[in-house]
């Protein structure tokens, strides 16, 4: 684990029409670590993941102030290419999104070929590579010509890491990837991000506090927009600082 | 193999050169969104005005009849291209008469028929029923006259008006000859031709009918009939009433089925087996042929006149379709 | 009787007069295809793809001129409306906000429910008068005009039912948006897409009122876009309400011809959909 941060956002705050739904959150991501955001629905937390590669700007309304400092810029900047930089920060989402009527392995390479990728023998090495990180190729790789669809819910999960992969994101965010799966599939999920967090930077979103104390590294505790406490995992679910931080993760609010 | 794998990583990490900046390429990404944004929004409007420019050419065109005629030619009876004189009250009457006709053949056995599917038969036949009412509607016009000239006729004239002559003579709708074209065969055909349309939005509306209305009326011990008319029908009436509207104004414009089997004779009777024009078929019959640009004038009023019509109609069933559906939404 | 058996019977009666309802509305489909089937196969020879029609008294002959006509038509409507359609029902799907997407919707309304006659003197108005004559080019604007309506509402809704988290996974790839939506969302809906394209098409085969006085008709072969061209439907008309048995002949040959090619292409269009919808089955069930 370095310490080195990778993400910085200062006094970010998020507006949707009148209701400001994130209140100047500052918080900082280390290079090569897993960060858990949790809190009660509702407290803003995907709001906040969706800024941190401007996907929120698909919500009609939506305005965000502040900074989010990746690698000395602001990408929240106008000079800023949203396109280029979800290129540098990928996202997994809560529902397994595999493509339609797409094969497994065009939705792996869809993002590079369609920058103009077309060497067959590249796309397909980066695909193995890919599947093999989401530790998804011993059980699709006779069938890569299926359609994306056609798999499980935990493997099309596992599709959709590998597709966010592909592009190469030195950043991966993740929201709730785990709350459309059975229990089983969450582990190997869980197991996964275990592993990517030796390459990437790893934010994800998360409503169950235990896999965040399994799998964080840093936790970051939100309520109705505010950051109520950040710090280490164990920090966080053993010795919080906070006691709203402390009732939540005893269960006596949220 | 591992190796080759690690070299291909490393190649393609450096082409991600990290800069997040706008490239100065020919078109940045967000330009290239704009400009296929512009470009949908340009045909866009191109149709719309295309279709604003329609209309008043179309005004354009009638306007020497409506100088000539004004608001009284939807009044006058008379329609004689010989001595340029033109009114349109027989196609209006010959129009409303055959579409209220169908509508009232059509609309019992429409929304019977979206209630059979729906809600009697299982999924599978429901679907296969459906399909072959749906198949209606692909059938061509030109076919549904060419039937209705060879088949419908002979039998409206051999079958069905000495039934009815005989059991309902006494009505002034069911006296003098007939020949088998005329409005009671237009408005079979029209019934045929529109039941589709009124099952399929009916089918629609009754779906949105929640199933635990339903099955709270069964709970209750209704019988299927009560639990229909109860928490089905009645909720739904509005929107049931959308579908026959919408399916009215289909049946006012339809053209060649009836232009074929209505006999076209401008002339307002009583009798149903009488032959009669509509606004449609006048235009289908004596647009090509017009020599003065009166008369031709006098059929874009006529064709004004429907569109009108037809539009008020459907923007009416539209109307009550989409509050139901939205209500039902919540 | 009792309450009770009074309303039992009402049930029954109700039950059967649903039957009786689906029978009769049913009926005339098969009486018409059967008719047609009938009538159209025994007059129906190979002249009738091959030739051209004979002089007015003369038996024999077909209706070569009128098939090339309807198909030549079909592809100036499709080549105006499928793009102009499909490009209207992605602007809707995608970015269906504001006033001109607002007018556009209700343009769409309106024009679906536009009787087929009045546009027929739209093209005469936009097409033939201009041009001081009948063309197959104002008739292929005719049906272009009757389809574009039908493409860009089966492409709107079609588009509609992805949902939106697909093309924010698509664009969260750091692709840009006319990718997503071309190679993600429209790419991957093509064979619904096509079914309702191939409807729109199935539907301009069969209209004859908007080409009465737009492409008119002819008696012989014509590829010339500036000179009257026969059809189809308009061929059949012409010989449905002539005097002469053998036109009445050919009449239902092309009937069987039309309602063969219009039916054909509607199942089949269906079938498409089926093998697409059965995917999304699979799909479903899954998740």
């Amino acid at each position: 684990m370095s310490s080195d941060i990778i993400l910085q956002v200062n006094n970010l705050n998020v507006w949707y029409e009148d209701f400001h739904a994130v209140k100047g959150i500052t918080v900082g991501y280390p290079e090569k670590s897993i960060s858990a955001i949790i809190g009660p629905s509702g407290c803003g937390k995907s709001t906040f993941l969706r800024c941190l590669n401007r996907i929120y700007e698909e919500v009609p309304g939506a305005k965000a102030t502040g900074e989010i400092i990746l690698e000395g810029k602001n990408i929240l900047d106008k000079s800023v290419d949203p396109v280029e930089l979800r290129r540098r920060i990928g996202m997994v989402f809560q529902k397994p999104n595999p493509f339609p009527a797409m094969s497994i392995l065009d939705n792996v390479t869809i993002g590079l070929r369609l920058q103009g990728i077309k060497d067959k023998s590249y796309l397909m090495n980066i695909a193995e590579q890919c599947l093999r990180k989401a530790a998804l190729w011993d059980e699709v790789k006779d069938k890569l010509h299926k359609l994306g669809t056609s798999l499980s819910g935990g493997q099309q999960q596992r599709l959709c890491i590998a597709r966010a992969l592909a592009v190469n994101p030195p950043v991966l965010l993740m929201d709730e990837p785990t709350s459309a799966l059975d229990p089983i599939a969450s582990a190997k999920i869980e197991d996964l991000m275990s592993e990517l967090k030796k390459e990437f930077t790893v934010i994800v979103v998360t409503h169950n506090m235990q896999q965040a104390a399994r799998i964080a590294d840093y936790t970051s505790f939100f309520v109705l927009g505010d950051l109520i406490e950040h710090g280490l995992s164990s920090d966080i679910f053993t010795n919080p600082k906070q006691q709203k931080t402390e009732d939540y993760i005893t269960g006596r609010f949220g | 193999m591992v190796r080759d794998i690690e070299n291909i990583q490393h190649s393609f990490s450096t082409e991600n050169d990290g800069n997040i900046s706008k490239k100065q390429t020919f078109l940045t990404y967000g330009e290239q969104d704009k400009f296929a944004y512009y470009l949908l929004k340009l045909v866009a409007s191109l149709v719309i005005i295309l279709l604003l420019g329609m209309i008043a050419m179309l005004l354009n065109s009638s306007l020497s009849a409506i100088e000539e005629f004004g608001i009284g030619f939807a009044l006058n009876d008379n329609w004689n291209p010989v001595e340029d004189e033109f009114g349109a009250l027989a196609f209006l009457f010959g129009t409303l008469v055959t579409s209220a006709l169908a509508i009232l053949i059509a609309a019992p056995l429409s929304i019977s028929v979206a209630v059979f599917i729906n809600e009697i038969l299982p999924t599978k036949l429901g679907k296969l029923i459906s399909l072959f009412v749906e198949m209606i509607a692909a059938i061509p016009s030109i076919v549904f006259g060419l039937w209705g000239i060879f088949f419908l006729g002979p039998f409206v004239k051999d079958v069905l008006t000495p039934f009815l002559k005989s059991n309902f003579g006494f009505l002034p709708l069911f006296q003098g000859a007939s020949f088998g074209i005329g409005i009671l065969t237009a408005s079979i055909i029209l019934a045929i031709m529109i039941t589709p349309t009124i099952t399929s939005i009916c089918r629609e509306v009754l779906k949105t009918v929640p199933k635990i209305q339903k099955e709270a009326a069964l709970a209750l011990g209704a019988t299927r009939f009560e639990m229909i008319k109860i928490a089905l029908i009645k909720p739904s009436f509005s929107g049931l009433t959308g579908g026959v509207v919408l399916g009215l104004g289909r049946a006012l414009g339809e053209t060649m089925a009836v232009a074929m089997v209505i006999g076209n004779s401008p002339t307002i009777t009583a009798s149903l087996f009488s032959p009669a024009a509509t606004m449609a078929s006048v235009i289908a019959n004596e647009y090509a042929e017009a020599d003065s640009d009166l008369h031709l004038s006098a059929m874009c009023y006529i064709g004004l006149l429907l569109f009108l019509v037809t539009f008020i109609v459907n923007s009416f069933a539209r109307a009550i379709v989409w509050k139901k559906q939205r209500k039902a939404r919540g | 009787m009792t309450y009770l058996h009074w309303r039992k019977f009402k049930n029954i009666a109700f039950h059967a007069s649903l039957y009786l309802a689906a029978i009769i509305v049913l009926l005339p489909l098969f009486l018409i295809v059967s008719y047609v089937f009938k009538m159209g196969a025994s007059s129906l020879n190979l002249d009738f793809f091959l030739a051209f029609p004979k002089p007015v008294g003369e038996v024999g002959g077909g209706m070569r001129h009128a098939i090339t006509g309807t198909l030549y038509l079909v592809a100036i409507a499709s080549i105006i409306s499928i793009p102009t359609g499909l490009l209207c029902g992605i602007y809707l799907s995608e970015f269906g906000k504001g006033k001109v997407a607002n007018l556009l919707k209700f343009s769409i309304d309106m024009l679906t429910g536009v009787p087929s006659i009045i546009i027929g003197i739209f093209a005469y108005i936009l097409i033939v008068v201009p041009l001081k004559g009948f063309s197959a080019m104002a008739g292929g604007v005719a049906l272009s005009i009757i389809i574009l309506p039908i493409v860009c509402r089966s492409t709107e809704e079609i588009l509609k039912l992805i949902p939106q988290h697909i093309r924010e996974a698509g664009l969260a790839l750091g692709l840009p948006r006319w990718r997503v939506i071309l190679n993600i969302v429209v790419k991957g809906n093509l064979s619904s897409l096509i079914t309702g394209v191939m409807l729109a098409i199935s539907r301009a085969a069969g209209e004859t009122a908007p080409l009465l006085f737009t492409s008119f008709g002819n008696m012989y072969l014509s590829y010339r876009i500036d000179e009257p061209m026969a059809s189809l439907p308009v061929q059949i008309y012409n010989y449905a309400i002539s005097p002469f048995d053998d036109w009445r002949r050919q009449a239902w040959a092309g009937a069987f011809v039309l309602i063969t090619i219009v039916l054909g292409i509607n199942l089949l269009s269906r079938l498409l959909v089926k093998i697409g919808g059965l995917r999304h089955l699979i799909r479903r069930g899954i998740k």
